[in-house]
């Protein structure tokens, strides 16, 4: 227990660290509860740039999962597509929503089986070579009034 | 693939798009040229058809295997979306939505049908859309069927679904289709369009204004 503890300290240290040091921040992870048919699950995440330069994202990966891809949702004429995204630009002292039906992590193939209150490791690599870590919690979403999440 | 044969696919696609979008436009366009003074249109977010239409027979079956075609739209209300088990962002945000509206509608005296009708029949089994759709609400049905029985229905309401040219390396495909929610009403009849982006409590709000102005 408190070993968990100390390597939840440890990595949360670690992870505010590379996010200080480079300028980007992530705020509100969450991955969306796979309905038990599904081997795809979306991420989504708010990246926060404190740094005075615009900060690219150019791919993310995660140990939990096989394959990762950053994806944008477009909607034209009624028409729900999923589109790869190359890169993410987060402007200079601004922010980027990765949000439902917008831009989201395609998370495939977990390498365990990931329910609702497990966590998983999202890793964003930008364009200066340097990396953040995010934890984030799975989350069971399916319009019932107590899978709103709270902070 | 070679270039020659990837253009056409993308010029079909495209094609494919244009007729769907001016169908769809085309559709839209009548209902509000002849709602002008129809008062229940002006309060809504959907688009309602002034006089509901029918729909030709279509053949599909439901997650329990059992026969799904017009005669089972009959007698309740339906909410239909289109999509695939496979979509992680807009088909279970969407359901989600649905889930909400269905809580929202709860208290009403009327049996509704909220149905998940699949644009993927080759990946979704009647089995795979059971526990699909169950994990949202255990009364939702999941829908699936021939190819030609998807498109029976699909062409009638220019719900528009293409498969997506897998990228290299890719594990699996990912199919482009409408986010919008169908509405049939009692007499089976195709009433009402909720186009995107959808809310759960306009969905709810213009259920029960329809269902006033149908009584
Ligand atoms: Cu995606």
């Amino acid at each position: 227990m408190i070993k968990h503890a100390l390597i939840t300290v440890i990595l949360l240290a670690a992870t505010s660290l590379a996010g200080a040091d480079s300028g980007l921040q992530v705020s509100e992870p969450w991955v969306r509860e796979a309905p038990p048919t599904s081997r795809v699950l979306a991420a989504y995440l708010t990246l926060v740039n404190t740094d005075d330069n615009t900060v690219t994202v150019t791919a993310i990966s995660s140990p939990d999962f096989k394959n990762a891809e950053i994806h944008r949702t477009v909607i034209e004429a009624g028409v729900a597509r999923m589109l790869p995204v190359k890169q993410l630009e987060v402007p200079a002292g601004g922010q980027l929503m990765l949000e439902p039906g917008g831009h989201h992590l395609m998370l495939f193939d977990p390498l365990r089986t990931l329910t609702a209150g497990e966590t998983v490791t999202l890793i964003i690599h930008m364009n200066n070579g340097k990396q953040l870590s995010a934890t984030a919690p799975v989350i069971r979403k399916t319009g019932e009034d107590h899978s709103h999440h709270h902070h | 693939m070679s270039t020659d044969n990837k253009q056409s696919g993308f010029k079909r696609i495209l094609i494919a798009i244009i007729v769907a979008a001016l169908a769809m436009a085309a559709g839209i366009w009548a209902a509000r040229a002849v709602l002008e003074h129809n008062s229940v249109q002006d309060e809504l977010d959907a688009t309602r058809f002034p006089e509901a239409r029918e729909i030709a027979s279509f053949s599909l079956i439901d997650h329990n295997n059992a026969v799904f075609d017009n005669s089972v739209l009959k007698d309740r209300w339906s909410f239909i979306f289109f999509g695939y088990t496979h979509c992680p962002d807009v088909c279970p945000t969407t359901l989600s939505i649905l889930n909400s509206v269905a809580r929202k509608l709860g208290d009403l005296d009327e049996d509704i049908r909220f149905v998940f009708l699949s644009v993927d029949p080759e990946r979704d089994t009647p089995e795979q859309l059971a526990q699909f759709v169950s994990y949202f609400n255990a009364d939702f049905i999941g829908v699936t069927g021939t190819p030609e029985g998807i498109e029976q229905i699909t062409r009638q309401l220019g719900v528009l679904h293409i498969r997506a040219q897998p990228e290299e390396g890719a594990s699996g495909y990912l199919v482009d289709h409408s986010a919008s929610v169908f509405l049939f009403d009692p007499d089976g009849r195709y009433h009402a369009v909720f186009s995107p982006p959808l809310s759960a409590d306009a969905i709810a709000g213009d259920f029960k204004k329809m269902l006033q102005a149908y009584q």
